[in-house]
């Protein structure tokens, strides 16, 4: 039986994987955390008592924040062997903690109070697949080995993505856990929100894009999400692991489902406005520039579908709104 | 903590409505307009509760070890769709509900267009409406009257050796290449898809530069064609489509005119994919592209220094401007030969030997120097 802990367990993505978890026979317990105040869904006051599941606040980029959760009782009681970390994954900059960005301090911490705690066995972690370098074309199909972006002007969010992927080499080659790297693209949620993205996710407003370019964009369902992170979890393979839907769509209707307006720009302004406004403090919701705004991409997801026996699923929605194939 | 909106911010409720805005018509590029009547482009709604899941078929099954392409004997036609069927999609797509719509271009199309839509509709990813290159079946379907037209009456296109092509499973077709803009690929496209029956998609091999085009690497996307990488190559083949390549490269659209059906050196890689993936390889003669728009000096330092494959001067460019781009109205003859079947003489492995490959593609390229040499008398 495996005993999980959940990071930003109050995020929609988060949310959905506690749920799931609980009602795998197979996880005896889930500790939620996050900054956020308990939410009502985790709130063991108004409701009383969730069997199987606990909740505790805590700031994964302070250490002080982090030392208390892995000393409370509520950690020691859960007895966590399992830690599932979804990073951080909204556009909106938020200020850098000791000089690093959020999300890769948030992960340094966390690796570093695993090993500490002794307890931890496997430590399972959502990377981005836009890590990846792209090259001119629709037609990058992505497998694990293939190069990362080590642009010096990769934008600062898809930097931050890499330091993440970086970072996990050590344990993945080291130990002392088992470690587990998936590599998402577009997140695709059932109302239509877009994570994982940095064109279009985010706060709304608008959308850089390049004129006279719509890269494709590979799509994973949240399901599809919430299912690899159980295969994850439940498997003996550690590695770095490409994970997505079979799906992949143009960005433009993926910006249209996301409800961003998009602002194409001629390629050679995309610089210079994602610059201006990332000064001018609106990077919350303008696109990054970097070559996904231009070339598109597929993962090759054999590793992932081989190893953890992730099986992508057509998104049902999608199939729903399929004109019906001509008959006769 | 700030709270942010919670489409984009997870820590916010996902519970809290969103409001709807207006679509907005700044930046969508044409192509995206073209694809619009999809109601899959439209905004989609959660599925109701309870409802079953649609389970995928496994993509990319392992190549055969047998050669798969099967060649229709002269005269024969098929009398089945079947063996067209895309490899996503089988008996658990959703049952057809109603009878689909006809619009006008159902009527200028006609019958074989019908099955030919249904050839492009057997590509593309359930659900998406888009094959993982970019394919769109409606923009294939939209641009399609367009080169009919072409092909029908302004390059009168005639064409044979259609038997040897296969009815089913992966092939090469490697051909020639001229005439600065790519209509050969184009017309050859059109042929297969009006020849064959049931029609089959070809899907031609382009050069990465074409992928640095704006709105240009949009519309090769739609309409099926594929950047020539050698895993996209071998995706192709595994999925059995008939891939389309032109193994002189961006060397065969800046031919003069003084070379003009003098083929020049051939890449090899299309025989090493043809080996690895058991495909026979089909000699393609095209006979009046190098006519069409014949470059009587490639400037090359120009081209160079304007990162582009060829600066041409041409009997019309530049004097006429951009309209001296237009292709003339040469008649176009395509002449499909007999099969190369090295993957039932050589072993997948032999793909490893670099002398044999270059071998093999120096004798393709003289088997197809001389059925273009035959096909011009």
């Amino acid at each position: 039986m495996t005993r999980v802990l959940v990071t930003h367990a109050d995020s929609p993505i988060g949310r959905r994987i506690v749920k799931t978890l609980r009602s795998d026979d197979s996880v005896e317990s889930v500790l939620a955390v996050s900054q956020a105040p308990t939410p009502p869904e985790f709130d063991n006051r108004s409701r009383g008592p969730i069997p199987g599941l606990s909740y505790q606040r805590a700031d994964l980029a302070k250490p002080r924040s982090m030392r208390r959760l892995f000393r409370s009782p509520t950690f020691e009681s859960a007895r966590v062997d399992t830690v599932l970390h979804i990073p951080w994954h909204g556009l909106a900059p938020l200020p850098p903690v000791s000089g690093l960005p959020r999300r890769t301090a948030e992960l340094r911490l966390l690796l570093k109070s695993c090993r500490e705690a002794g307890t931890v066995e496997n430590f399972v972690c959502l990377g981005s697949a836009f890590v990846y370098q792209l090259l001119p074309g629709n037609a990058n199909r992505l497998d694990e080995g293939s190069e990362l972006d080590f642009d010096p002007d990769v934008g600062p969010d898809i930097r931050s993505w890499i330091d993440c992927d970086m970072m996990l080499h050590e344990p993945l080659n080291r130990g002392p856990f088992r470690t587990v790297l998936l590599r998402v693209p577009s997140v695709v949620s059932d109302d239509g929100s877009v994570y994982f993205n940095p064109s279009v996710s985010g706060r709304p407003g608008p959308r850089l894009r390049a004129l006279g370019f719509d890269p494709m964009s590979a799509i994973l369902t949240e399901k599809d999400l919430t299912q690899a992170l159980l295969c994850a979890i439940h498997s003996r393979e550690s590695g770095i692991f490409n994970v997505a839907g079979r799906g992949a769509i143009p960005l433009s209707q993926l910006a249209r489902w996301n409800q961003c307006r998009s602002l194409a720009v001629p390629p050679a302004l995309l610089g210079w406005m994602s610059s201006g406004a990332r000064m001018l403090g609106n990077s919350a919701s303008l696109s990054e520039e970097g070559p996904h705004l231009r070339y598109g991409f597929t993962l090759d997801t054999t590793r992932a579908e081989r190893d953890l026996f992730f099986r992508p699923s057509v998104p049902n929605e999608l199939v729903r709104q399929m004109p019906p194939p001509a008959t006769g | 903590m700030s709270r942010l909106h919670p489409r984009g911010n997870h820590q916010d409720s996902p519970n809290e409505p969103v409001p709807r805005r207006r679509k907005n018509a700044l930046g969508r590029d044409p192509f995206e307009e073209l694809a619009s009547p999809d109601s899959a482009t439209d905004g989609f709604t959660p599925l109701p509760s309870g409802t079953e899941p649609f389970v995928e078929p496994p993509l990319n099954p392992e190549p055969a070890t047998q050669p798969r392409a099967k060649t229709r004997p002269p005269g024969e036609r098929s009398q089945t769709s079947e063996s067209n069927d895309a490899p996503m999609t089988d008996e658990s797509t959703p049952p057809v509900s109603a009878e689909p719509s006809r619009g006008w271009l159902d009527f200028l199309l006609g019958e074989r267009e019908e099955n030919l839509q249904k050839a492009f509709e057997s590509l593309v990813d359930a659900g998406t409406r888009y094959d993982r290159y970019g394919f769109s079946p409606t923009v294939a379907k939209q641009s399609f009257p367009f080169f009919r037209t072409l092909y029908d009456y302004y390059f009168r296109v005639s064409s044979e050796g259609h038997e040897h092509l296969p009815v089913d499973g992966s092939a090469v077709l490697c051909a020639n290449h001229g005439g600065l803009l790519p209509f050969d690929a184009a017309m050859g496209i059109v042929d297969v898809a009006l020849h064959m029956d049931p029609p089959r998609v070809v899907r031609t091999i382009v050069d990465r530069w074409v992928g640095t085009l704006p709105w240009v690497n949009i519309f090769y996307a739609r309409v099926g064609q594929v950047i020539g990488t050698r895993k996209n190559f071998t995706d192709l083949l595994r999925d059995d489509q008939l891939v389309l390549v032109f193994p002189e490269g961006m060397d065969g659209i800046r031919k003069t005119i003084r070379q003009r059906y003098q083929l020049q050196e051939f890449r090899v890689g299309f025989v090493e994919q043809a080996l690895r993936n058991r495909a026979p390889i089909i000699p393609v003669a095209f006979v009046g592209n190098d006519d069409q728009m014949p470059i009587l000096y490639d400037i090359k330092p120009l081209a160079r220094r304007l990162g582009i494959p060829v600066a041409p001067i041409t009997p019309t460019f530049p004097l006429l401007g951009p309209l001296g781009l237009l292709p003339y109205p040469v008649s176009y003859k395509i002449v499909y030969g007999e099969p190369l079947r090295f993957e039932e003489q050589f072993e997948p492995d032999a793909a490893d030997d670099p002398k044999l490959v270059a071998t093999l593609a120096g004798q393709v390229r003289e088997t197809v120097q001389k059925l273009l040499d035959r096909s011009r008398k």
